[in-house]
């Protein structure tokens, strides 16, 4: 047979209620056979068009499982489309050339050889794996292999291209209506028409709910006619806006909302909600309730309204309410047989009177008992009123057996939902202020009173965000009052009873394969509340997330702890309402990447790149070693530009540094810098660098690249929270550029290019800072170094950076300048034995611990962890930062362990470890800074470190390594 | 997400700012006792109900200031800029 005979045999002719475009037909592929599909198609439509049954095969004993719900609810057509897992085929427009497969079915989908797994059922209680794969404890790994092959959903390529997420987007509106249905409808128009802007966001790709594919009249006109008028006049109203395909997530706090657009996440700020989101049909629970051909009504009704698919020939309709006995008609319309197992004693009449009259045989007060067949549902079971039983053969069997709200977004919120037994379903109450419900999710399912309580609920919602007066105040008050009346009386579309009598086969939740039996035993085994009950037996935990079973689940803990459904009570629905792929919530990757004014440069000269913090920076240029000669045999120049830089203003600037550094700084004179060393009120290592004095109330203060935001944060918190103090604090870190230029040969290249600068030693000496002109450019200089030796760190307005860096290294070429980068850098200052905050440095590291006594002075009347650090030096100090270098010429790596004999399954005791370690070029050795406990820290002591594989020997060395008396960075 | 008015530039979503924790009076330093001041430095009081923080508008106008945040329903019932009182 050709893909072509095949999809003709359950298609339907046209109807103004399609969706289709028949002259648009495409192909794709669906286990790797071709298929046929018309524009508007979904995958399931399409497959179900032609004959498909089999959808996916079950998570525990792989049985085949077809199309249910045709809602995007129930897990029966999670398929594989291209390089995605987990699609839900009912809810996916199927593309030309889409590569369609089924899902956790091995060999096949026809022959699974899983489903053997079935006639052991009773070997697979709930709690099975809790009871049977704990032991031995050891095998778990094998194990828990084995069972997530067997188990599990769709599996995710690891060699598929990246998918490629939208950026998220940021919507606000007066009002958000989450459901385009009648009632979300009637409330977009009811809160637009008072004033408000509204926002009404719908799952499927067309306003109208129910009405496109109901069936029926309203009015006189079909109701799918009807949908379309009304989605119209929603359309035309200027303070609306639509977006379709569009499924509201999540409700958080303060009217913020989460919302799904096909890869895209949407966040809503509304000042009022109005939830609209309907109900889910819910199946009976019976024997064989899981076979293909089993369907929910609205499902039925979908395919058969919107794409023309009629799913089966011979068909039995069981009826709980008159959605049922209308999709009856409509099937027996399209050419199907129809039975009709109505489980009320009193139905509408006029449906009736109209099946009769087609000669439809309708049983009254008849319920299902158990379905049979192999691949498919072959015959229905019935009970009839007296309790005779009755088997009807049919290929199709139609559930309209009541519903279950969905009302995840108001408890999302904070509502607490209640059991009305006369309607048997949960009805809204408690909702948050500002939040209203409308329509099916109340529990309202005849048509009029649905777009009655839209209107009043978005009158209500304008209302809350300001919009209407008293006219809409009297409005708001007529229509309470009749929708309260009207509430009062309303005919129950959900059966008091949707359980037969517990046989073998009969699924409570179709996600994970439980059984009534299953349920009882849970319960029997003491897991008897609804939350341990979902937790043991894993129901409503699947992808449905109870949306199938939760009901079914809360009436069996009910009948057997001999409780109400209403005392039972239900589990706590969290966002998101639907199964959401994480790229979605991840959107596009948004991290700045932030580059120096000098960047083109490095790039041009041949820089290996490195990531500081959000920065982009040069780690070398090609040779680290060469660098760091440069600089210690000639000159270097490296861009700093990445430093914090703060400017600081006030007369009572010295009193802010007093506070925020542990040391002096009253007695800083102008023109002079002072190192500074940060720590919090715990007195942890915060931050450090170096303050000049560059005026009388003006101060520049830098920080460490990465510390640099935290840092002004810090003093604005002091300034502003407590501190009373004449001193202003702005971030300039971005405003200049800067660069330190480093090696004997620093002052002659430096002269060469500045013009109004005496850098004699006496008129510039270490530690000072001046104002000149650098090429051309102002800028700041400051005499320190963190490298060793004579160098100025110069900083000018970041557009002359690029001009002041090549002006240097012109200048600089006769003498050999190298632009060094962070690593020879590094070495550098290893070399001095300087610390890196954070690197040498943790979370709990104190200055004294980490050899930095000499800048702390407790004497001073306040600083900030001034209290901490004196309570710490009474207490004494267990460990400490020394240098350290090893015998020999093997290179431990940072991290390694410093250990010592001990207990333990590797003989060894972790004493301390290494946070910084380099070969110094100029030293020709390798040198490092490590912790050690306080006994262990004196020079000349030896000590073990575990480096990759092997043992190796390190001597306690004092710093400085190189220059201790410092004569070349003064000189 | 919850909404924040800061003192300055009105409601603002929360991401725009820094939590700054509980505002609490820093003690004189030289009068507590060091069991005082680990309570300073360490412990928080964690209430159940309004609470007085500490939030600092980092992507916007640079404020530190107070809001007054049920911790359970996240209501803000005040945020106001510091005056003095309690520092």
């Amino acid at each position: 047979m050709s893909a072509e005979t095949r999809r003709a045999t359950r298609r339907l002719a046209g109807s103004p209620s399609q969706v289709i475009d028949r002259s648009r037909p495409l192909t794709f592929t669906w286990q790797g056979r071709p298929y046929t599909a018309y524009e508007g198609d979904t995958i399931a439509s399409a497959l179900a068009a032609a004959g498909v049954e089999t959808f996916s095969r079950s998570f525990k004993y792989h049985r085949r499982r077809g199309l249910l719900c045709v809602s995007g609810d129930c897990p029966n057509c999670l398929v594989r489309a291209g390089d995605e897992p987990n699609v839900r085929a009912c809810r996916t427009r199927v593309e030309a050339g889409m590569d369609v497969r089924a899902q956790n079915a091995w060999p096949s989908l026809d022959t699974d050889v899983m489903s053997l797994t079935q006639l052991a059922s009773r070997f697979l209680p709930p709690g099975f794996y809790y009871k049977t794969f704990t032991r031995p404890r050891a095998l778990w790994p094998f194990y828990e292999g084995v069972l997530r092959r067997a188990a599990g959903l769709g599996a995710v390529d690891p060699d598929a291209a990246p998918a490629r997420f939208d950026h998220k987007v940021y919507e606000h509106a007066d009002v958000l209506v989450a459901g385009g249905g009648p009632a979300g409808m009637r409330a977009a128009l009811a809160a637009a028409g008072a004033g408000a802007r509204v926002l009404l966001l719908e799952e499927q790709d067309a306003l109208g709910g129910h009405l496109r594919y109901s069936g029926g009249d309203v009015n006189g006109q079909p109701a799918h006619e009807a949908a379309r008028a009304l989605a119209a006049e929603v359309r035309a109203h200027p303070n609306v806006t639509v977006m379709l395909d569009t499924l509201v997530i999540g409700a958080y706090d303060h009217g913020w909302f989460g919302a799904v657009q096909g890869k895209r996440l949407l966040k809503v700020r509304a000042t009022a909600a109005v939830v609209a989101a309907g109900a889910h049909e819910q199946p009976l629970v019976f024997a064989n309730n899981d076979l293909p051909g089993i369907m929910l009504a609205s499902g039925v009704a979908r395919l058969l309204h919107l794409w023309g698919v009629l799913p089966g020939r011979r068909a039995v309709v069981v009826s709980a309410n008159p959605r049922g006995l209308q999709l009856a008609r409509d099937l027996l319309q399209a050419g199907c047989a129809v039975t009709v197992a109505e489980m009320r004693a009193t139905p509408e009449a006029a449906l009736v009177e109209a099946l009769r009259a087609g000669r439809v045989e309708l049983l009254t007060g008849a319920t299902v008992l158990q379905a049979s067949g192999s691949k498919r549902v072959e015959s229905v079971t019935l009970t009839l009123p007296g309790g005779e039983t009755r088997v009807i053969p049919c290929d199709l069997l139609v559930l309209a057996t009541g519903y279950l709200p969905a009302n995840g977004l108001l408890n999302h919120a904070g509502a607490k939902p209640v059991w009305n037994a006369a309607l048997n379903e949960f009805v809204p109450a408690g909702l948050r202020a500002g939040m209203f419900a409308a329509g099916e999710i109340n529990g309202t399912h005849a048509l009029a009173p649905i777009e009655r309580e839209g209107t009043l609920a978005g009158l209500q919602a304008a209302r809350f965000a300001g919009y209407g007066g008293d006219a809409t105040e009297n409005e708001i008050a007529r229509l309470s009052a009749e929708v309260a009346a009207a509430q009062a009386q309303r005919a129950p579309w959900t059966p008091a009873q949707t359980l037969a009598p517990e046989q073998k086969k009969d699924f409570v939740c179709f996600c994970e394969d439980v059984t009534q039996a299953d349920v009882r035993m849970t319960i029997e085994e003491g897991y008897d509340s609804m939350e341990l009950l979902k937790r043991y037996s894993t129901i409503s935990m699947g992808p449905c997330q109870g949306k199938m079973c939760n009901m079914a689940a809360m009436r069996l803990c009910a009948h057997h702890n001999r409780l109400s459904i209403g005392e039972t009570g239900t589990t706590t629905a969290r966002p998101p309402t639907r199964p959401v792929s994480l790229g979605v919530l991840g959107g596009r990757l948004l991290e700045p990447v932030r580059y120096t004014p000098l960047h083109d440069w490095h790039r041009a000269h041949g820089a290996i790149l490195m990531n500081a913090g959000q920065w982009q920076r040069p780690e070398h240029y090609g040779d680290p070693l060469a660098e760091v000669r440069a600089v210690r045999a000639a000159v270097g120049l490296i861009d700093v530009s990445t430093l914090g830089k703060l400017l600081l203003e006030g007369s009572q600037v010295p009193d802010l540094l007093e506070r925020i550094y542990t040391n002096r700084w009253r007695r800083l004179a102008r023109g002079r810098v002072r190192y500074g060393l940060m720590v919090n009120e715990e007195g942890v290592v915060m931050d450090d660098g170096v303050t000049a004095r560059l005026d009388d109330d003006r101060y520049y203060l830098t920080a460490t690249t990465g510390g640099a935001g935290a840092v002004y944060e810090w003093i604005e918190w002091w300034l502003q929270s407590g501190w009373q103090l004449d001193a202003r604090v702005v971030d300039v870190t971005e405003l200049y550029a800067a660069m330190n230029l480093a090696g004997p040969y620093a002052r002659e290249v430096l002269a060469a290019v500045a013009s109004d600068l005496d850098l004699r030693d006496e008129t510039f000496p270490y530690l000072g800072v001046r104002r000149g002109t650098v090429a051309g450019a102002p800028a700041t200089l400051m005499r320190i170094g963190f490298t060793g030796e004579l160098s100025y760190e110069i900083h000018v307005p970041a557009g002359y950076g690029l001009h002041v860096w090549q002006a240097l290294m012109d200048a600089g070429a006769q003498y050999g300048i190298r632009p060094f980068g962070v690593e020879a850098q590094r070495i550098l200052r290893l070399e001095k034995g300087h610390i890196i905050v954070g690197q040498d440095t943790d979370g709990l590291t104190n200055p004294f611990e980490a050899g930095m006594a000499w800048v702390v002075k407790t004497d001073k009347l306040d600083f900030l962890g001034r209290r901490a650090l004196l309570m710490s030096d009474e207490q004494g100090h267990s460990k400490r930062l020394v240098g350290f270098t090893i015998t020999g010429g093997a290179l431990p790596e940072e991290g390694n362990q410093i250990v010592r004999p001990g207990a333990g399954p590797t003989g060894l005791e972790i004493i301390g470890r290494i946070t910084s370690v380099r070969y110094s070029p100029t030293l020709d050795r390798v040198i490092g800074l490590c912790w050690l406990p306080v006994e262990m820290a004196m020079p000349g002591r030896t000590f073990t470190v575990r480096a990759r594989g092997e043992l190796l020997s390190g001597e306690v060395v004092a710093t400085p390594f190189y220059d201790p008396e410092e004569v070349r960075l003064r000189g | 997400m919850i909404l924040l008015a800061c003192p300055n530039c009105g409601p603002r979503n929360a991401s725009e700012f820094r939590y700054g924790g509980e505002a609490r009076p820093r003690p004189d330093l030289n009068a507590v006792s060091p069991e005082e001041w680990s309570d300073y430095v360490y412990m928080r009081a964690n209430l159940l109900g309004v609470l007085r923080e500490w939030w600092y508008h980092r992507a916007g106008c640079g404020l530190w200031f107070i809001a007054e945040r049920h911790t359970k329903t996240h209501e803000v019932t005040a945020t106001y800029v510091w005056t003095g009182e309690h520092v």
